[in-house]
């Protein structure tokens, strides 16, 4: 049994070949669907998610290297990688597959030890590709929430996932949240005292210190100096 | 016939000697021929933001006051320390920071109502269009003047409680010496009071028009006085509000 269980796209005409390929792929653990033709491989991988392709390259109608090709320029499918099986032996063929974009190559007959060595390869490779994205993604979350805080639309939830991880980026995204919330908490904590911004004023206190001003001969002096003062032509 | 505006506040501090230096510096900016007096004898400062100093300055407004000189003589053309292309003019009338001139006004005092002769010299002799009184904080006789002659007043309030009582009878003195227009300026407000908030509220505790609510500034803070900030930063939003104050005061 191979230690991860994968999810194998198998794309041959010949039924025995299918037959013997999916046998050996079950026996290891996978789970395999099998098509005849690239049309019903391009559309099997639309519509499921697989973890690598084992495609024929002679078929009729779409053969081998259309449907790669079609693979690789497609941007969702791209990252699966397609293990070209063919009984041709010639290098030519092997490097033309090589360079429209497949992950290996596996000649007819099959040897089930090559193949195992091939799809474990294949799925070692892809699971680090996937953590790769996964991981982009993630830092993608980060740079997203802090946007978010600048906007004032910030949400701790936002940053679970990726708080969750056990890596120098969960650990960002940890403290990333914790200061978020304890900015959103200060500045909720100031509205509140604004709620409270009161003008007091003493009206009894300020009539006090208004009569002590008022009340000296010099106010009064200018008091009524103040018009004409004001008015003076120049 | 020039304006009068007084720039005035209760409390030291909040602000008034940058409000004036950069109200100064945007009339003129459009041209207007503007005076500045600091009247503030007893803590001068205003001088500084314009460049000057106690050597460069060889006769100031306590010279006129003791009679040792004509108003004129005291007036500075600062304009060239500004900004190269100013349109109009920034003249200042500083008040002296040597040590014995405060004690001496401080013990003897002066003739107020010489303050109010010279003022109007200086708009006469130097065909000013605005001469902005820097007043010292409070409410004594040279403030009570200042606020008796002028024509547009502002007073200039922090949000702070220390600054509310003052304020109000700030605001009542300046009502029955019949001053034509007053506004308040609020400055200083910490970013998390939402400033339509602070305006609406401080209009409403003294019925006064709030001219502009100006928020804290680092930027200012940093500056610390050696510059006109508005110069200094031409597109910073205090500079929109100090020209918003401006307008005001001058409409
Ligand atoms: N909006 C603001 N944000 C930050 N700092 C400010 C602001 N307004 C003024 N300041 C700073 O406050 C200090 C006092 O300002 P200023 O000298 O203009 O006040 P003042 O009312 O004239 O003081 P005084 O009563 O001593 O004459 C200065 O250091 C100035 O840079
Ligand atoms: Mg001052």
């Amino acid at each position: 049994m191979s230690e991860v269980s994968a999810s194998i796209l198998v794309v041959d005409d010949d039924q025995i070949n299918r037959m013997v390929l999916a046998h050996d792929l079950e026996q290891e653990g996978h789970r395999v669907t099998a098509v005849e033709d690239g049309g019903s491989a391009l559309e099997a991988l639309r519509d499921g998610r697989f973890d690598v392709v084992l495609l024929d390259v002679l078929m009729p109608e779409l053969d081998g290297y259309e449907t790669l090709a079609q693979i690789e320029r497609n941007e969702k499918l791209r990252h699966v990688p397609v293990i070209m099986v063919s009984a041709l032996e010639d290098i030519e063929s092997v490097v033309r597959c090589i360079e429209l974009g497949a992950a290996d190559y596996l000649p007819k007959p099959f040897d089930p030890v090559l193949l195992r060595a091939r799809i474990n390869g294949c799925l070692t490779k892809k699971r680090l590709h996937d953590l790769e994205l996964e991981y982009i993604e993630q830092v993608g979350h980060v740079v997203d929430a802090a946007t978010a805080v600048e906007n004032g639309s910030f949400t701790a939830e936002s940053l679970d996932a990726v708080a969750a991880r056990d890596d120098a980026l969960g650990r960002l995204a940890r403290v990333f949240r914790r200061m978020a919330r304890e900015v959103t908490a200060r500045e909720q904590a100031l509205k509140q005292e604004v709620a409270q911004l009161r003008i007091e004023i003493d009206a009894g206190r300020a009539a006090t210190q208004l009569a002590e001003i008022t009340e000296t001969d010099y106010f009064q002096d200018l008091l009524r100096k103040a018009h004409e003062l004001r008015e003076r032509p120049e | 016939m020039a304006k009068i505006i007084s720039m005035h506040s209760f409390r030291g501090g909040t602000g008034k000697s940058n409000m004036t230096a950069n109200v100064a510096t945007l009339l003129a900016a459009e041209g207007q021929r503007v005076g500045v007096v600091d009247t503030d004898i007893q803590s001068p400062g205003i001088h500084v933001l314009f460049g000057m100093n106690q050597e460069t300055m060889s006769r100031s407004l306590n010279d006129y006051l003791w009679g040792r000189c004509e108003i004129g003589a005291a007036a500075y053309d600062v304009t060239s320390s500004l900004e190269d292309g100013l349109a109009g003019r920034v003249f200042l009338i500083p008040s002296s920071s040597d040590a014995s001139d405060i004690a001496r006004v401080m013990r003897d005092g002066y003739d107020v109502a010489l303050l109010n002769q010279g003022v109007r010299e200086l708009m006469r002799e130097l065909e000013l269009d605005a001469l902005i009184i820097d007043t010292h904080p409070g409410l004594n006789e040279e403030t009570l003047l200042s606020i008796a002659i002028c024509e547009a007043l502002a007073i200039v309030l922090r949000p702070d409680q220390q600054d509310y009582e003052g304020t109000s009878v700030a605001v009542s003195v300046a009502r029955k010496l019949g001053v034509p227009r007053m506004v308040l300026v609020v400055n200083n407000n910490p970013a998390a009071f939402d400033s339509a908030e602070v305006k609406e509220r401080v209009e409403n505790a003294y019925q006064c028009e709030v001219a502009a609510v100006l928020p804290h500034s680092d930027e200012l803070m940093i500056l610390s006085s050696r510059g006109i900030f508005a110069l200094r930063y031409p597109h910073h939003p205090v500079t929109a509000l100090y020209r918003q104050v401006a307008a005001c005061l001058t409409a």
